[in-house]
């Protein structure tokens, strides 16, 4: 499903189908899923169509959060001093790209999930986040690759008391994701304490697996800093 | 020859210790720097317009602009001119400028407190007074705004700096109500936990804070039901005209009545009478 295709391509699941027609210059775009049905004009000699997950904020609404809030349905607790690696499910987007040899251009973004926002923090300066629900796994999850992807969670306490996470927070700009059957993201939560952490991505690419293309640096779109500060706390 | 020579004089004529020629020369590099500071603020704007929030890039043209003026203006200055001088006689003629002009002064005062305290930005959503819409700029000596209907409406920064700003979108999130009157004979539990239940599926009802439906008060003709709902500031308005026709008409699709305002009257002969309206 996910990979590098002609301007002439077709990709159909269950959940959705994906194809560019048409011969020449002139080519059309389509992508239907069960909610909408979106079609787009392509001038293009030649270049190629990406598909791949991106970035899981972008969705229903594009502009209104630039943060993934996951909540866990257990909480976990962590002893002081503790490092431990855990999985959680989020949320896939998908997104179509043209590309040559000398720019990235988004064509289409969606997902097969509904969504849903929630605010972090106070209303007076907290953040919209995604928001998604997931349980907690001890080791990488089944999931359905047309609605979710896997996100490893490496935790450090590096508190001196027990510290209690219900929620975690990343931050759109640091997120780095790969696929192969799948969508996959290697987060890093390091609990400062009771109430505040940060969070970051480990953008080193897994073996068998390609990376995705950044929404947000195709945007040219950085931050200097990797790491989300979550000050609002874990519940 | 002669024609020559009289330009030659003419361009070499001294007008308060300054020569024509190099008044021309000020004149026409000041005209290339104003030219070179027009096209440096469209490179600038095109560069960073997606990379920057719009009050900022904003703030970065002015400096571009002004920047290279000011510079094209010293680089422009006569030899003959003497800086000091120029900044004696400017603040000299600032000072009866200020006396002449407070107003033009405090607007400027006030601008310059309303770049650094930011209580709006371009983009902003708000109310100054009686005026409301959407902050298109923030001048040195006026603030421009675009009312809900379109109207280009210029607040001197005076009236904004000492005028209540409400800002709709300065806070993330943002919270509006509806009431809503069922009848006395349904089940105000189940109207609540459908209410509850169209709002979960709307994406841009928050998750948290959550929704908070409740029975707010007994009213003359109905059971009056408080919805409280957050939204992104950004689009809480869509939302709020969106959810409330869905919610009636997910009522009365269960069976729930929303009544009309009416009053039981009993009359002195024990006959009992039921009318609409609030009147006799």
């Amino acid at each position: 499903m996910f990979g590098k295709y002609d301007l002439s391509m077709n990709v159909k699941t269950e959940e959705f189908e994906i194809e560019v027609t048409g011969r020449g210059k002139r080519r059309i775009y389509r992508r239907k899923t069960k909610e909408e049905e979106v079609e787009k004009i392509i001038y293009a000699d030649d270049g190629n169509i990406v598909v791949c997950p991106v970035e899981p904020v972008n969705m229903p609404k594009i502009g209104v959060a630039e943060h993934l809030m996951v909540e866990l349905k257990k909480p976990v607790i962590f002893e002081p001093d503790m490092k431990n690696t855990f999985y959680v499910k989020f949320p896939l987007e998908v997104g179509i790209f043209t590309v040559d040899r000398k720019d990235v251009e988004r064509i289409d973004i969606f997902t097969t999930v509904k969504g849903k926002y929630a605010l972090y923090g106070p209303p007076e300066s907290g953040i919209i986040c995604r928001w998604w629900r997931s349980d907690v796994y001890p080791e990488e999850p089944e999931v359905n690759p047309l609605k979710e992807g896997i996100l490893r969670v490496d935790v450090e306490n590096k508190y001196y008391e027990w510290v209690e996470i219900q929620k975690v927070v990343f931050r759109a700009f640091d997120m780095k994701l790969f696929y192969n059957q799948h969508a996959y993201m290697h987060g890093v939560i390091t609990l400062l304490n009771k109430t505040t952490g940060e969070t970051s991505f480990n953008t080193r690419k897994p073996k068998n697996m390609h990376g995705s293309i950044d929404i947000y640096a195709a945007k040219g779109i950085k931050k200097f800093d990797k790491k989300y500060y979550m000050e609002w706390g874990f519940k | 020859m002669n024609v020559f020579a009289t330009i030659k004089d003419t361009l070499n004529y001294e007008v308060a210790g300054i020569k024509i020629i190099e008044m021309i020369e000020f004149a026409v590099i000041l005209f290339i720097a104003v030219i070179i500071a027009r096209i440096a603020r469209t490179i600038t704007r095109r560069r960073l317009k997606e990379k920057v929030s719009p009050t900022t890039l904003s703030s970065i043209e002015k400096i571009v602009y002004y920047g290279i003026i000011i510079i094209g203006f010293f680089i422009a200055l006569p030899k003959g001119v003497s800086l000091s001088g120029l900044l004696v006689a400017g603040g000299v003629a600032g000072i009866v400028i200020g006396f002449a002009s407070q107003t033009v002064v405090s607007n400027l005062i006030s601008g310059l407190f309303l770049m650094v305290e930011r209580p709006v930005e371009i983009g902003d959503s708000i109310a100054v007074g009686d005026i409301s819409g959407v902050v298109k700029d923030i001048r040195v000596l006026s603030t421009t705004i675009r009312t809900w209907d379109g109207i280009y409406v210029r607040i001197p920064n005076e009236k904004v700096f000492n005028s209540s700003i409400y800002n709709y979108v300065a806070h993330g999130a943002r919270r509006f109500e509806y009431r809503i009157g069922i009848s006395y004979s349904d089940d105000a539990n189940k109207a609540i936990e459908l209410i509850k239940g169209i709002l979960a599926q709307h994406p841009l009802v928050l998750k948290y804070p959550e929704p908070d439906v409740f029975v707010e008060e007994l009213g003359e003709s109905s059971v009056n039901i408080v919805v409280k709902i957050w939204a992104p500031s950004s689009h809480w308005y869509s939302v709020k005209t969106e959810m409330l026709w869905k919610i009636k008409v997910l009522l009365e699709e269960n069976g729930i009545k929303i009544p009309f305002p009416q009053r039981v009257i009993w009359m002195a002969g024990g006959e009992k009478k039921e009318g609409r309206g609030k009147g006799k």
